[in-house]
């Protein structure tokens, strides 16, 4: 409990930044859309007149971008863009801070079991993820019925924005993952922004070819925003492989955390 | 009752050496030293015994359990002070040692306001400024706060001034008056020599010897400083028994462990027209351990 209550606190400051970040990008962009609605017409004659991988590649639906929730998943891509480096910062920071901080020799002569240690850590990033999520929704939901004049499916705009939450949780167990196999991380930043737009530009690519095999290798095709706003509902397959891949990450996490020696540094 | 056994530890990393079955055992209330030049495994044999890194061969018991196995168990008795001491970034001295604090089951707020006046530190500033010698001082403090029944020190003394140091000793006699068993692990001999009742010489990852430590000096090694003005013949102290000799002059000076008699009698039938005859530092002891292999 001391563990998890320890790195609540030390991520704190941390987690408010980037909560505050993702509300002024929604906020930035959302606002954009009412000038988007009022000249529809002429946006979308301007929007055909971009090459069509260009428009696939950045997620642009012709059709879709004139109503609010099309608008919205536009937009939602650079949300999701923004959190995933949040919680893959967070991931592999809130491991490797003893390697960083050489602080291991402290931790590690404690009475609390390797794998203790590593839940508290796990559940304190849950912890801190689920609160930016909770604030985020609510902000985003404040914000989206300020800027859309007419209703929207309220119910939509949530399953939307909880994606945002799935794929955290995803690249938070990769970060996890990360900071447990390499083991003299110095810093976290190079590593989360390599690995995120990485993903990122698989998941352009992705959307360019419409290879659909080639959704399952980058968490930001998991949840088709359109599919969603058609069927109110997630794709199976899809929550089933994130799922999968969340449990073998923290999994192998658990089995080298607990078993790997800490050198003098 | 042995507070620490340790069977046979070994520790290989690929083609460096770590140690090689490693045995001594730590008995209850004994300050045992552990002693070798750098790099010859002590911080090794402890970081296992911490269960920070796992042996590949042998084992090891504390209080009589096995110390990977039961290792957050076994922690709550143990204190540590590494050689190096480092701490998160941030962090307010006093909330460095709240935190540790909040690992033991108990109430160490008092304990922590007697070490830090004793120690003289400064709980308001950011861990981050404060010099090796104030780290290393925190580092004693949040080994000590919890009341351990085994204490384990790693290179103890750097970084603190000798009247820190003095303090610190004191502080370590006081808690062995109360019943725990010490680990001290040092190269410095003159230091192992105040403290410790027992030591364990470590050399290129095995134990040369365990020894006590008056054993070691009773060795009957004496030290022997002589000016001559001659002798009966060329080589006169070749001879079993003797070690180190070395001649400058009219001066000579060597090692000797035998009969003392048998070298009494020798050196009256050379003309000598000074004699010192002085128990040999640890220093010189343990230098012939070292040596010996060479």
């Amino acid at each position: 409990m001391n563990i998890f209550l320890y790195e609540l606190k030390a991520y704190s400051k941390n987690t408010i930044v980037w909560t505050i970040a993702l509300i002024m990008l929604v906020f930035l962009l959302l606002s954009l859309f009412p000038s988007f609605a009022k000249e529809a017409v002429s946006v979308q004659k301007l929007l055909k007149g971009y090459p069509e991988a260009v428009r696939k590649a950045l997620g642009i639906s012709i059709s879709n971008i004139s109503s609010f929730l099309g608008f919205y998943s536009f937009v939602f891509v650079y949300v999701v863009l923004c959190g995933a480096i949040q919680a893959m910062n967070l991931g592999i920071g809130i491991l490797s801070k003893e390697t960083r901080a050489k602080a291991a020799d402290f931790l590690f002569t404690k009475p609390a079991a390797r794998s203790k240690v590593m839940t508290a850590k796990l559940l304190a990033s849950l912890s801190l993820i689920i609160i930016t999520n909770t604030i985020y929704l609510m902000a985003a939901t404040l914000i989206a019925s300020m800027v859309s004049e007419k209703s929207f499916d309220a119910k939509i705009f949530g399953m939307i924005s909880l994606t945002l939450f799935f794929i955290q949780l995803m690249f938070m167990a990769l970060g996890v993952v990360i900071a447990v196999l390499i083991s003299n991380i110095k810093s976290v930043i190079p590593i989360s922004l390599g690995t995120v737009f990485g993903f990122f530009m698989i998941s352009m690519f992705g959307s360019v070819v419409e290879d659909d095999a080639m959704r399952y290798m980058t968490p930001f095709k998991y949840f088709d925003t359109a599919y969603i706003i058609k069927h109110s509902a997630y794709e199976s397959s899809f929550m089933m492989v994130a799922l999968l891949f969340i449990s073998v990450a923290l999994l192998i996490s658990y089995g080298i955390y607990s078993r790997k020696d800490k050198h003098t540094v | 009752m042995n507070v620490i056994e340790i069977n046979n530890l070994t520790k290989s990393y690929g083609k460096t050496r770590g140690i090689v079955n490693v045995n001594f055992n730590v008995e209850e209330g004994e300050i045992f030293g552990f002693i070798g030049p750098n790099g010859a495994g002590k911080s090794t044999t402890i970081r296992t015994l911490l269960a920070l890194i796992r042996p590949t061969g042998g084992s090891a018991k504390i209080f009589g359990k096995d110390c990977i196995k039961y290792a957050p168990e076994i922690a709550k008795e143990i204190g540590y002070l590494p050689s190096e001491v480092f701490y998160y970034e941030n962090m307010k001295v006093m909330d460095i040692l709240r935190y540790s604090a909040s690992f033991y089951k108990k109430d160490c707020s008092k304990r922590i306001q007697e070490l830090t006046d004793v120690m003289e530190l400064d709980v308001t500033k950011k861990v981050d400024d404060l010099s090796f010698g104030n780290k290393k001082k925190v580092g004693i403090v949040a080994a000590l706060l919890h009341e351990p029944r085994l204490i384990i020190l790693d290179e103890p003394t750097s970084g603190l001034d000798p009247l820190m140091q003095q303090k610190f000793f004191e502080l370590l006699f006081e808690e062995n008056k109360k019943g725990a068993a010490i680990l001290f692990s040092s190269h410095i001999l003159t230091e192992v020599q105040k403290m410790c009742s027992r030591v364990a010489i470590i050399k290129d990852g095995s134990i040369v010897k365990v020894e006590n430590i008056n054993t070691l000096r009773e060795n009957n090694y004496k030290r022997f400083n002589i000016e001559v003005r001659s002798l009966p013949y060329k080589n006169y102290f070749n001879f079993g028994g003797i070690d180190n000799l070395r001649s400058e002059g009219n001066k000579i000076s060597f090692l000797y462990r035998g009969d003392i008699n048998l070298i009494l009698r020798k050196l009256s039938e050379a003309q000598l027209s000074n004699i010192w005859i002085e128990e040999p530092s640890l220093d010189e002891i343990f230098m012939r351990y070292y040596e010996r292999e060479d």
